[in-house]
């Protein structure tokens, strides 16, 4: 799936990021960043309400390609600043984490 | 390695993997003989295969009795090599049932001291054996970690001075000045935790090295990384060196040091700060999380005396 359509479906915010022509085979939910790190596949969608600065770090280690934050949360500035750097991006929503993993399945992610 | 030494290795490891079961340790490549085959035939058998008991089994797989060295000698001594195994086997057979967990089986070992236990099913089918050198190949298969301890461990710590020059996995000492990459660890600033396993990975990535490698590196890196700065209250180091057949990477710190490595090692177990488990740290994944992704690991450490952690990474292949 490309990530395009799954912003487009499903109403996600654009927080930061340029180029949205980026495939995303898999995705994962998690707050604590070990278990992101142990057990999120690469090329994938990471929901969750984490928002400082070091879910870059997880991100560009595991290969996730985009950050979904959930709960109407919002980034800290740093942490934008940063995504740009390490070309993740970043979106936003107010559902929360298990809406929106509703949400992407059916757009048809699974 | 003599008969005592295995069982002390034994009793030391068991308590790290008292989960494992039956099924995961069994040979499944299982002789067995049925019973209207002579002894002689056992014998043979036994000598070609080198083993010292064989069970035997009906038409339908299932165990009903077995056959030892021991029942071997009493019939030639006897001369009644050439009788059928059924009559002299062994009838009353302690076997294991697939979930039985390693607890039981060594004390099982322990017990009765025969060589080898049949793995048997709820309608007596037999589907494995299991002797001490299978439980052995199993634990250090599965979890590929070198843990050093007791007496080697005190050793090395008795030498406090060596652990920071040395190999915790081979002993020689270790050439820092020629690592491939070194990143030095800002343990004040918790928002940089991952930066330096991050420039590691696109160090490696570079080198054109196989990508899940470079990630279990990568991952396996991070929490070590993440422990100097959540936990050490010291500065760190991170050395990487690329090896023609694999990765090395060596993380350590002069901080507080861990209380208990044994503790430490468990999944859930974690003595970060609330203000730290907030941002999603401590997890007690850390250590975990780098034995999985890591070939072999070796975790030194005394409280006061900082953590030395040593990770070697090969190619899996395809996986």
């Amino acid at each position: 799936m490309f990530l395009k359509d799954l912003v487009a479906n499903c109403g996600f915010n654009v927080v930061s990021g340029e180029n949205l022509e980026v495939e995303i085979k898999d995705g994962y939910v998690g707050d604590l960043l070990s278990d992101v790190m142990g057990n999120a596949p690469d090329e994938s969608i990471w929901l969750t309400v984490q928002s400082h600065v070091n879910i870059l770090a997880v991100a560009s280690i595991t290969g996730i390609k985009a950050i979904l934050l959930c709960n109407g949360l919002s980034y800290e500035e740093e942490t934008i600043e940063r995504a740009k750097e390490n070309g993740i991006i970043l979106l936003s929503t107010e559902k929360s984490s298990f809406r929106a993993c509703v949400d992407l399945f059916k757009a048809g992610l699974r | 390695m003599s008969e005592d030494r295995v069982d002390e290795l034994l009793q030391k490891l068991q308590k790290y993997f008292s989960h494992i079961t039956a099924a995961e340790i069994m040979n499944q490549n299982v002789i067995t003989l049925t019973p209207e085959r002579t002894l002689w035939q056992a014998k043979e058998l036994m000598k070609i295969r080198k083993i010292s008991g064989i069970p035997v089994v009906n038409d339908k797989k299932q165990l009903i009795g077995i056959v030892s060295i021991e029942d071997i000698i009493v019939a030639l001594e006897k001369g009644c090599i050439k009788d059928s195994i059924e009559e002299h086997m062994t009838k009353k057979v302690v076997s294991f049932s697939p979930a039985e967990s390693l607890d039981s089986i060594i004390s099982k070992f322990e017990r009765y001291h025969f060589g080898r236990f049949p793995v048997i099913d709820e309608s007596g089918k037999i589907l494995g054996v299991i002797s001490k050198k299978d439980i052995i190949r199993t634990i250090l298969e599965r979890f590929r970690l070198i843990y050093v301890h007791d007496e080697r461990r005190s050793q090395i710590l008795e030498k406090e001075a060596e652990w920071f020059d040395r190999s915790l996995i081979t002993g020689d000492y270790v050439k820092k000045s020629d690592a491939d990459f070194t990143f030095r660890i800002d343990y004040t600033d918790v928002d940089l935790a991952g930066a330096g396993a991050a420039k590691l990975k696109a160090f490696l990535n570079k080198k054109e090295l196989d990508e899940r490698l470079v990630r279990r590196v990568a991952i396996a890196t991070y929490e070590a990384e993440v422990n100097v700065v959540i936990h050490s209250e010291s500065e760190g180091c991170i050395y990487c060196w690329v090896e023609k057949d694999c990765i090395k990477v060596r993380v350590e710190d002069h901080g507080k040091g861990i209380e208990n490595v044994e503790q430490a090692m468990k999944e859930g177990y974690s003595t970060a700060t609330d203000h730290i488990r907030e941002l999603g740290f401590g997890a007690g994944m850390g250590l975990p999380n780098m034995r999985r992704y890591s070939d072999k690991m070796v975790v030194m450490s005394e409280v006061g005396k900082g953590v030395v952690v040593e990770m070697i990474f090969c190619e899996r292949g395809r996986t």
